[in-house]
């Protein structure tokens, strides 16, 4: 397929980590067919991003989710295509809010965790009571 | 069902189009505005050119003055917003691809529409209508109906007929539909509500006693050719179920306009999309210049035969303009943007442009002598031999020259953040 966002959206390919690598050798007999398009550096969006149409970048604001190693100011990668699962970070949307929580599936209810011990849980009677605005993939956290 | 006399393949073309786009964009990124009444207002923040539900059932109507509006705002909890273009253009971008999956055969027909070809049984092509509802509300986050017929005038009007009937679920194939249901509705609707009928071809219609969309279906085509036009003629054709008309290559409409073309032979390499993206781009720019407009956005695609489903590609990509231009220079190099998501060796047969975000070109003022567009006085040309005579970079476009400069006088005091174009602007997640 091809790929569409915004030019400007997440083209740190070239600019936050132009990292120079040599192709990769492969055992004989196998060449890799993508050795015949190697450029020569890291494209993050090919890396990072499974379905760029269906992904957006967030910002995280607040501690909440701290034991995950997601800080205050970091960004998300998140792909509203994928299925939310016990155990994925959400963004769900809470009093009008987009929220970042933790979700957990279990026989008795589903409950939005915060990783971080001085926040509360909230729960919720089932899946369908909650409006998931999409599934976090990955955190760009600042080091 | 459909006509008894043609055999039916299954060939059917949907409609799905965006609801309130302008508003469902605004709220994919803040759902604190869900069921509250919105409007987005036109540059400059002077009127409401797209309404939330909840603002059409205000009473607000399309085009009222942000002045009128505002004293009111606050008893009705109505909030506004500002035209957010790089944020439109984006969304319409993510959406046209992600269709691009559901069909060989897109016509992108403008900002929040697209034409798919389509294929299989009234009750297949329902749950398909359902499947790309279901998938744009998702993956994207906007609301979408779909409206699906053998022609694109019946396609709009199935979908207009799935907008405003909550029961169908955002989805209505016409043919799925009983016929006195059909026809009842047709007898309904005037003939102002169909595609492609302005208001002074009503007046005309109505003198001839064809008040419904009904009694222009049974209108006598070659009476309403010789009357009228060959074009309402196709429209006539159209409601009775025979397909004829074709991709439309130019279209202006009130905020946008777009320049896409099917090509006689297909074009497999991005360096001769290149050449194409460049035609486009003067035409584009031309028609701006013509109706005395420039853009701020954009957005450039290309897209695959339906007789080669093999391989289905649909790039598109959404460029922001450095100023409202109508430039041929500065647009070429903003469709250019699309190569690099071109697939080298797959076979495009069509490609177009399409710029949004629309103002007069009056609001900069330029000099008399300033005045003309670059492509009437030979800009390029120039340019060319001075840099050969001087070398490269003694000279280039001025981005801050008199003709363009940045849009001060632009007032969009409600904008909302550039949520997916704009590094700075990302929507924030509370983790609280």
């Amino acid at each position: 397929m091809g790929i569409v966002i915004g030019p400007r959206v997440i083209d740190a390919g070239t600019s936050l980590l132009s990292v120079l690598i040599s192709p990769v050798r492969v055992a004989a007999g196998y060449p890799s067919p993508a050795q015949d398009y190697f450029d020569g550096r890291i494209d993050l969006n090919e890396h990072l991003i499974k379905d760029i149409t269906s992904t957006y970048v967030v910002r995280v604001s607040g501690d909440s989710m701290e034991g995950a190693g997601i800080s205050d100011g970091d960004e998300l990668i998140v792909n509203r295509a994928l299925d939310p699962k016990d155990g994925s970070v959400v963004i769900a949307v809470l009093d009008g809010e987009l929220t970042i929580k933790r979700l957990r599936i279990t026989p008795s209810g589903v409950v939005l965790q915060a990783d971080n011990p001085r926040y509360p849980d909230i729960r919720v009677p089932a899946l369908s009571d909650l409006v998931i605005w999409g599934v976090a993939t990955r955190c760009l956290h600042h080091v | 069902m459909s006509d008894a006399r043609a055999p039916d393949t299954g060939r059917r073309i949907a409609l799905v189009d965006v609801n309130c786009f302008y508003a469902s964009a605004e709220r994919a990124f803040d759902p604190s505005l869900e069921g509250r009444p919105l409007v987005v207002l036109s540059n400059n923040d002077g009127c409401a050119v797209t309404r939330s539900p909840e603002a059409k059932a205000l009473g607000i109507p399309v085009g009222e003055p942000w002045f009128k509006i505002a004293p009111r705002a606050k008893e009705w909890g109505l909030v506004a917003r500002s035209s957010n273009y790089e944020l439109y253009g984006d969304i319409s971008s993510r959406v046209m691809e992600l269709l691009g999956r559901y069909s060989a055969w897109l016509e992108v027909y403008s900002i929040d529409e697209a034409f798919l070809g389509v294929k299989g049984t009234p009750d297949e092509l329902l749950l398909l209508g359902q499947t790309i509802k279901g998938a744009v509300r998702r993956n994207i986050g906007v609301p979408v109906c779909v409206g699906i017929a053998t022609t694109k005038t019946l396609a709009k009007l199935a979908n207009k007929w799935a907008k405003n009937n909550p029961g169908l679920n955002g989805v209505c194939h016409w043919d799925a539909m009983p016929a006195q249901a059909r026809e009842a509705l047709m007898g309904r609707l005037s003939v102002i509500e169909l595609w492609g009928v302005a208001g002074r071809l009503t007046k005309r219609l109505n003198g001839l006693g064809i008040h419904s969309i009904l009694d222009l279906a049974n209108a006598d085509p070659v009476r309403i050719r010789d009357r009228f036009s060959v074009v309402l003629m196709r429209t006539v054709m159209e409601l009775r179920g025979t397909p004829c008309i074709p991709m439309e290559e130019e279209r202006v409409g009130r905020d946008q306009l777009i320049v896409s073309r099917s090509f006689s032979t297909p074009i497999t390499t991005a360096a001769d999309l290149r050449q194409v993206m460049s035609v486009y781009a003067q035409q584009a720019s031309a028609r701006l210049a013509k109706h005395g407009l420039q853009a701020t956005v954009l957005t450039a695609f290309a897209g695959t035969s339906h007789y080669n489903p093999l391989d289905p590609s649909y790039p598109s990509v959404c460029v922001t303009l450095p100023m409202p231009t109508a430039d041929p220079v500065l647009l070429t190099r903003a469709s250019h943007a699309l190569l690099p998501r071109i697939q080298e060796g797959i076979k495009y047969v069509r490609a177009g442009i399409m710029v949004t975000d629309l103002r007069p070109t009056g609001r900069q003022s330029p000099l008399p002598v300033f005045a003309k567009p670059h492509e009437e006085r030979g800009i390029g040309t120039l340019l060319e031999d001075i840099s050969r005579r001087y070398g490269r970079g003694s000279v280039g476009l001025g981005h801050a020259g008199i003709r363009g400069g940045p849009d001060w006088s632009m007032q969009r005091t409600m904008l909302s953040p550039r949520y997916t174009t704009n590094w700075d602007e990302l929507p924030l997640v509370r983790a609280a």
